[in-house]
């Protein structure tokens, strides 16, 4: 199913046109499946439009009006260390180098992934082998041509335990390793076919490669590079950085000649900006910064900031997504280790008040299991009712007659939202005479304890697929795996849904995934949190992710 | 004189020794370490890896090594001019001090520059007449502004000059090269808590000054009240505002951290700050030991200048 030449498709996909013809499926579990097995986006956009009888256009061509080259785009962000790619821990860090290095595909503000250095990619039936052909002609900016050898060398290196890449704990990286700690590399996981083409021989179906391939950690970086990256930026991006102090200003310029002097051109047609400089602000201060005038744009603001937004010049941008605070519980301690007070707490919180309460109504409500409306496999179960009376009666099941007294770790590492949830709870849980203690700590304490602690709020980033966190957080002994939760019917239940292309087959599948991580009660999930950017008007093509990538290739300015 | 000023440098060395030695005992501790393992790498990327893996991370940052050794080492280095590195900035310590040095000083220059006239003008206006109209009112805004704290003072100002009336930048991050304007707000949110303290001593040292016995037979023997002011009572009430204002050197250097991170101005203050959230350890060592050079010199200076305007103040 490769995009551009069309050589031949992968045999779902006739299927999925009569699933959409027939209205079986959205346009949206269409263009994802669609483009998941390798069509390219315009072509699925162009191919549902004509089954809908609508004017639809890839968001990722849309153009607005016709675009200026020149100008810098000047963006208010933390400026943090850029030491290795392959290791960086924040959003931020990834976007510093997004537009220096780049990825194999592209998940886009719709949530679709793209092909961006692969120009298409094949899965096999049985979603253990993927086949990633490489564009032909990308240059890195010293000028020698991207080959699927130095694709091979990156993923062999997320791979090597002593770099602690995060990208090894991707489904797709851990099926591609095998010993009794699921270390070593499977010989011949990842091969080089010929110049172009990189394919991965997977122990097991993994359904997210593509999305996996645009994980932050895993842009592609030359065989010769050395950390740090901000001494050693060579990628294949537009884009090059020219200055770079942490906690100041990131400033990046576009390429237009090699290393060794010849002209570059870049892969991806005409770029608009000239420059994009990253200032230092921290999330507190952006948005005045931006109300200064000092920056076109922001990384985020806050819930708390929306007024203050809402009265200035600006488009403010916002979207739904599956990042969350999971407020998980520990089930081997005390007194997690009790299904029963688990459930009681589950029944004596009232979830649909919280994105009101918290986030004024503009995020979506929790369930108690991970998987967010925005997922394609998202399964919508009967709506959890808050019942006291049953709370209190499993409370009197587990010995706890009298009452309990629980302690909750709050990190804010989201900001302060957490503890207001925290303190929501408190108050709920109080009626059915469950004490509920907040321990407030600083957010680097809490990343330290965050796999230990009993009952604890940890931060979960939005992820294209509803299976991806699944896997990363609830299977037996995964790094991941904060609530110490281990149950074989679930994992059987995932697998089965993992293996499944169909949408509307794996939706069925996540019932039982869901329902059993609701009834297991392993954590209050209440709130899918939005988030927030604003762009000065002059700004053009900007369009926010909901992972807060930075994709401006193709963003201009109208005063250039 | 000389002996006092030798003194003290030795008190400086010993104090510098000390609070260095603690502090690395502190950051040496393995939950420091791993502070530090979580800043670099992520809480995620952290609870991923193995004893082994985290130890050969520790070994490559050259944290590994025995304590006393990386002390003696840190030592060593530092008589060659050369502070470490930063952990989370990856840059050499010394000229990113400087740098943040260099900024605070600037900001405390336009505050000293600023401040030490009015709250002096305002504390002898103030201490000459005291109970008058005049008195109370200075006294009253004085107490108003300095118990106002700089965060509320950064707020106001800003919703005021900032956001509502668009004449000065919001914050002051610098991000186009120095710019005055921005300046113009830490600056007046500084001198708004500062100036009413020195005045609020300046007037309470004239008042006690305007009650002596010299000052009445000044006044009684018909010298013009002016020349009694400036010529008798201005040199003896000026002692007491002296230190003040000499030892707000020490605030204004990491004292000032609200107004900095508030700002957003790369100070000193914003500087330790973060260092001190990541676990910057070379970073805190370097900035303490300027804080402590900071607070003995000017230690110092106030001793000197006590001496000065007051001889017959002797150190022995």
């Amino acid at each position: 199913m490769a995009k551009s030449d069309q050589p031949k498709q992968h045999r779902y996909i006739p299927q999925l046109v009569q699933q959409l013809e027939q209205r079986k499926i959205d346009r949206r579990a269409f263009l994802r499946n669609v483009t998941l097995l390798g069509m390219s986006s315009a072509a699925a956009y162009g191919l549902a439009g004509r089954i809908l009888g609508e004017n639809l256009v890839d968001p990722a061509l849309a153009q607005e009006g016709t675009p200026k080259m020149g100008g810098i785009l000047k963006v208010a962000m933390d400026i943090q260390k850029m030491e290795d790619p392959a290791t960086y821990s924040w959003t931020q860090m990834s976007n510093q180098t997004r537009h220096v290095a780049e990825y194999l595909t592209i998940t886009g503000p719709d949530n679709l992934t793209r092909p961006l250095l692969a120009e298409s990619w094949e899965a096999s039936d049985d979603l253990k082998t993927w086949t990633f052909k490489l564009r032909q002609g990308v240059l890195w900016h010293n000028g020698e041509e991207l080959t699927a050898e130095h694709v091979v060398w990156n993923i062999e290196r997320w791979l090597d335990p002593a770099l602690a890449s995060s990208n090894a704990s991707l489904s797709t990286c851990s099926a591609m390793v095998e010993g009794t700690d699921q270390k070593t590399m499977i010989k011949g996981a990842v091969e080089a076919v010929d110049k172009h083409t990189v394919r991965f021989n997977l122990s097991k179906p993994v359904l997210s490669v593509p999305e996996d391939l645009y994980n932050y950690p895993a842009a592609i970086l030359h065989p010769s590079f050395k950390p740090p990256f901000s001494d050693n930026p060579m990628g294949t991006g537009p884009y090059t950085l020219t200055e770079m102090v942490v906690g100041d200003k990131c400033i990046l310029k576009r390429v237009t000649e090699t290393t060794d002097g010849k002209p570059f051109k870049y892969w991806g047609g005409d770029v608009y900006l000239d420059e994009i400089h990253y200032y230092n602000f921290d999330t507190d201060n952006q948005l005045t910064a931006f109300a200064s005038g000092e920056v076109d744009t922001i990384y985020q603001f806050s819930i708390e900031q929306y007024e203050l937004a809402a009265g200035l010049e600006g488009e403010i941008q916002e979207i739904q997504t599956a990042q969350t605070a999971c407020f998980r519980m520990h089930v081997a301690k005390p007194p997690f280790d009790n299904l029963k007070v688990r459930q009681a707490i589950a029944k004596a919180v009232d979830l649909t008040v919280f994105n009101d309460l918290v986030f004024q109504g503009r995020g979506q409500t929790g369930e108690n299991h991970h998987v967010a409306p925005v997922h394609p496999e998202y399964f919508a179960l009967p709506p959890l009712a808050r019942d006291v009376e049953a709370a209190k009666a499993l409370l009197t099941e587990a010995g706890h007659a009298d009452g309990l007294e629980i302690t909750i770790d709050i990190g804010n590492t989201d900001g302060p939202w957490h503890q207001t949830a925290a303190e929501i709870m408190r108050d709920q849980l109080q009626e059915a005479g469950i004490k509920l203690n907040i321990n407030v700590i600083p957010a680097s304490k809490y990343w330290e304890i965050w796999t230990e602690t009993p009952f604890g709020a940890t931060a979960w980033t939005h992820r294209a697929l509803g299976t991806m966190v699944l896997s990363l957080a609830y299977r037996t002994g995964v790094a991941w795996n904060e609530t110490g939760y281990s149950n074989p019917e679930f994992e059987k239940a995932l697998d089965a849904a993992e293996a499944v292309l169909d949408v509307e087959q794996r939706k069925a599948k996540m019932e039982l995934v869901e329902k059993i991580l609701q009834d297991d009660a392993i954590m209050l999930l209440p709130l899918w949190r939005p988030v927030f950017t604003i762009v000065s008007p002059k700004v053009k093509g900007h369009q926010i992710h909901p992972t807060q990538y930075h994709q401006w290739t193709k963003v201009w300015l109208e005063e250039a | 004189m000389l002996g006092l000023i030798l003194r003290r440098l030795v008190q400086m060395a010993l104090i510098m020794v000390v609070a260095s030695f603690i502090l690395f005992v502190i950051f040496d501790t393995p939950a420091f370490k791993k502070k530090i393992a979580i800043a670099e790498l992520g809480g995620f990327a952290v609870s991923a890896l193995s004893e082994e893996d985290y130890q050969n991370w520790l070994e490559q940052k050259g944290l590994n090594v025995p304590f006393f050794q990386r002390y003696a080492n840190w030592i060593g280095n530092i008589t060659t001019g050369d502070f470490g590195k930063s952990f989370e900035k990856n840059t050499a310590v010394g000229p990113l001090l400087l740098d943040r040095l260099k900024n605070t000083g600037i900001l405390a220059f336009w505050v000293f520059a600023l401040m030490i006239p009015i709250s002096l003008v305002l504390g002898v206006l103030a201490g000459m007449k005291e109970g008058s109209a005049q008195d109370r009112t200075i006294s009253f805004i004085s107490v108003f502004t300095t118990s106002i704290p700089e965060i509320a003072t950064a707020i106001i100002l800003t919703v005021i000059f900032a956001l509502g009336l668009g004449w000065l930048p919001a914050k002051s991050a610098m991000t186009q090269g120095f710019d005055w304007r921005q300046l113009v707000l830490p600056v007046l949110t500084l001198v708004t808590y500062d100036f009413g303290y020195v005045a609020r001593m300046t007037r309470a040292s004239m008042a006690e000054v305007m009650t002596s016995q010299y000052i009445r037979t000044a006044v009684l023997k018909g010298i013009p009240y002016r020349q009694v002011i400036m010529k008798h009572a201005l040199r003896n009430a000026l002692i007491a505002p002296f230190t003040v204002i000499v030892l707000q050197l020490n605030w204004l250097l990491s004292g000032v951290v609200v107004v900095e991170v508030f700002f957003q101005y790369d100070g000193f203050g914003k500087l330790l700050l973060e260092a001190a959230l990541f676990g910057d350890v070379y970073v805190v060592q370097a900035a303490t030991l300027v804080a402590v050079i900071v607070a003995v010199l000017s230690q110092i200076i106030s001793d000197i200048g006590y001496t000065l305007l007051n001889p017959r103040i002797r150190f022995s």
